[in-house]
């Protein structure tokens, strides 16, 4: 089992550090540690059958839909009326711009399940806007990615479907309406270091709108924010799954896109179909060989040999659950999030729930903690992402990042010792 | 060559743009069912799945064309030129490697031994080995692909990214 292990790791780092995609890494290591014990045809037909296997989920067609809608989304207008209804509202705050780019990223995450497609569709109106009230151009890079992660766990999430099937059976509605309270928590202590660090620079203030121009902007955006109650109240009340309401997303913004706000034309559609193909299959491979390595370290019955090893180290619950955090961390630094999830639920989840935590809260907890290793390097995409777009490279962006990471880091703690801020409001609606 | 690579991404856009609304269509017409005609619709919950192995394994080979896939560049793209070029032959090789074992090799028994005892999905009432065929048939045009970059790089020329995707 050691052997295994060592192969393992040493074949997904020794090809990672080659830049051979993650998807194939997890798959050739899954691939070498499989031939230390089984013969190469079955090795070969099981790793298949698993690959079809992990994505034959009707709950993981969500994710292309709300992949689908947020590509209409960014590119139907519905993103820029979102920003100026956040303008009209906290614009004349210190730091206004900074704080409207945090609520902004909410709003979308609140409409939208992938942290990457908030921080192209945010940053790309956001960054420049920020760059001409004369903010640094690597802070407002670093502000946009972390905000982008705070729908990771407002709901729509992919990540938390993922997770959903992860953990075998944890109702995505609820922990769906368990991501309210710790994304918005962390949005707001994200807020609070942009204020903070506004006065401190004297960045520009926003004027204060007169009411009479701020309700247009807030109406505007309305249409929009309906496809929160849409989406999430047609899963919470079961009027249908939240697949279901993926596809009903897709076409509520697509009748927002093409009709209403009439931005995106009709012959521009094959081509945002070909990019959430292209998007969807990046995460379904990485779904396909995670549950092949999934099932090769159950195999050899890894996941109980660290469980127990964890148990025996330490009697306090706090210090193990503090130990799992670090753990996460470490890897979400080094992998993308839907493997990390796939990978390591079944590793840690068994721990937690030993020492009392409950499935949802543990997610909650994962999902949080691992989208820190979103904006982290060695390996972040929404961070790459956010360089990208401000055209800066990521060692510029770390510095006005640390405070960002701290709040973030602070939120994390919350949220991992007071199980309320995950279980309150899924208790209030009767899901838990 | 260039000409039959092309020929390869154009077929593939279009099919992906197809399945991509293919699904969107199938699920509304599940939720339509339910509730509209009041008469739940049997296949399409299976239907849709079977689209998504389809979607995510020809998606995957070509996110594998357009360079999408994640990867870490930190160490490799501080090498030189020269050097860059023998990290991107391993690479490919690596890729090759996989595609051609697992998904080629491994599908294929897949597809064969289901093919063989006539499993059949529960649903839709058809062959299980039609909808796992997603898997030899994405890992051969990984194979392809990886090929062609091989064709292109030792002859030092640049291969044309897809034209539309960027």
């Amino acid at each position: 089992m050691e052997l295994a292990i060592i192969v393992l790791l040493v074949v997904f780092f020794g090809l990672l550090l080659l830049n051979v995609p993650i998807s194939f890494c997890i798959g050739l290591a899954t691939l070498a540690t499989m031939l230390l014990s089984i013969d190469f045809m079955p090795a070969v037909t099981t790793m298949a059958q698993r690959m079809a296997g992990g994505i034959n989920s009707f709950a993981l067609l969500a994710i292309p839909f709300f992949i689908l809608s947020g590509l209409i989304m960014g590119r139907g207008g519905i993103a820029r009326r979102l920003i100026e209804c956040a303008m009209a509202l906290i614009g004349m705050l210190p730091g206004g711009l900074a704080l409207v780019n945090v609520v902004s990223c909410m709003f979308f995450g609140a409409i939208s399940g992938s942290a990457v497609a908030a921080t192209s569709a945010i940053g790309s109106f956001m960054l420049p806007e920020m760059k001409k009230q004369g903010y640094d151009v690597n802070y407002s890079a670093a502000v946009t990615a972390s905000a982008a992660t705070t729908g990771m766990l407002i709901p729509p999430s992919n990540i938390l479907i993922v997770y959903a099937i992860a953990s075998g059976g944890v109702s995505i509605a609820a922990l769906f309406v368990a991501g309210y309270l710790p994304g918005i928590l962390l949005g707001m202590a994200l807020m609070l270091v942009c204020a903070g660090y506004a006065k401190l620079k004297g960045y520009p203030v926003g004027a204060r709108l007169p009411l009479k121009l701020v309700v247009p902007k807030v109406a505007a955006a309305l249409p929009s924010l309906f496809m929160i109650f849409l989406v999430i109240g047609g899963i919470i009340s079961g009027v249908f799954t939240a697949t279901e309401a993926g596809a009903i997303a897709v076409v509520y913004s697509l009748i927002l896109a093409v009709g209403i706000y009439r931005e995106v034309k009709p012959n521009e559609l094959p081509a945002v179909l070909m990019k959430a193909a292209e998007t969807t299959a990046i995460v379904m491979a990485l779904i396909a060989t995670s549950s092949a390595m999934s099932w090769i370290l159950s195999y050899e019955q890894i996941p109980q040999v660290i469980s127990a090893a964890m148990l025996t180290l330490s009697e306090n619950p706090l210090l193990i659950l503090l130990m799992i955090n670090l753990i996460l961390l470490l890897v979400g630094a080094f992998m993308d999030m839907t493997p990390a999830v796939l990978i390591f639920t079944p590793i840690f989840l068994p721990v937690a729930v030993e020492l009392g935590m409950s499935p949802l809260h543990f997610g909650i907890m994962m999902v949080l903690n691992l989208s820190i290793g979103l904006v982290s390097p060695p390996v972040g995409s929404v961070l790459f992402v956010s360089c990208a777009i401000a055209k800066t490279r990521i060692e510029a962006i770390i510095r006005p990042l640390l405070p960002l990471y701290l709040a973030m880091f602070a939120v994390l703690m919350l949220v991992t010792y007071v199980p309320a801020i995950s279980e309150f409001l899924p208790k209030l609606f009767g899901l838990y | 060559m260039t000409k039959l690579v092309h020929w390869v991404d154009t077929l593939l856009k279009w099919f992906l743009a197809s399945l991509m609304a293919g699904i969107v269509v199938v699920v509304c017409w599940q939720v339509v069912s339910r509730y509209v005609l009041g008469a739940p619709s049997s296949i399409t919950e299976e239907l849709s799945r079977c689209l998504l192995i389809w979607i995510g394994m020809i998606g995957a080979a070509f996110a594998y064309r357009t360079g999408v896939h994640l990867g870490l560049d930190i160490v490799t793209r501080r090498l030189k030129v020269e050097r860059q070029r023998h990290v991107q032959l391993v690479l490919t090789a690596a890729v090759v490697l996989f595609a051609f074992n697992v998904m080629v090799i491994g599908g294929g028994n897949l597809v064969w031994l289901t093919y063989e005892l006539n499993q059949m999905s529960a649903a839709l009432g058809i062959r299980m080995a039609y909808i796992y065929i997603a898997i030899p048939l994405s890992g051969m045009l990984i194979v392809f692909y990886g090929l062609s970059q091989l064709y292109f790089g030792i002859r030092q020329q640049p291969m044309q990214p897809v034209e539309g995707m960027h």
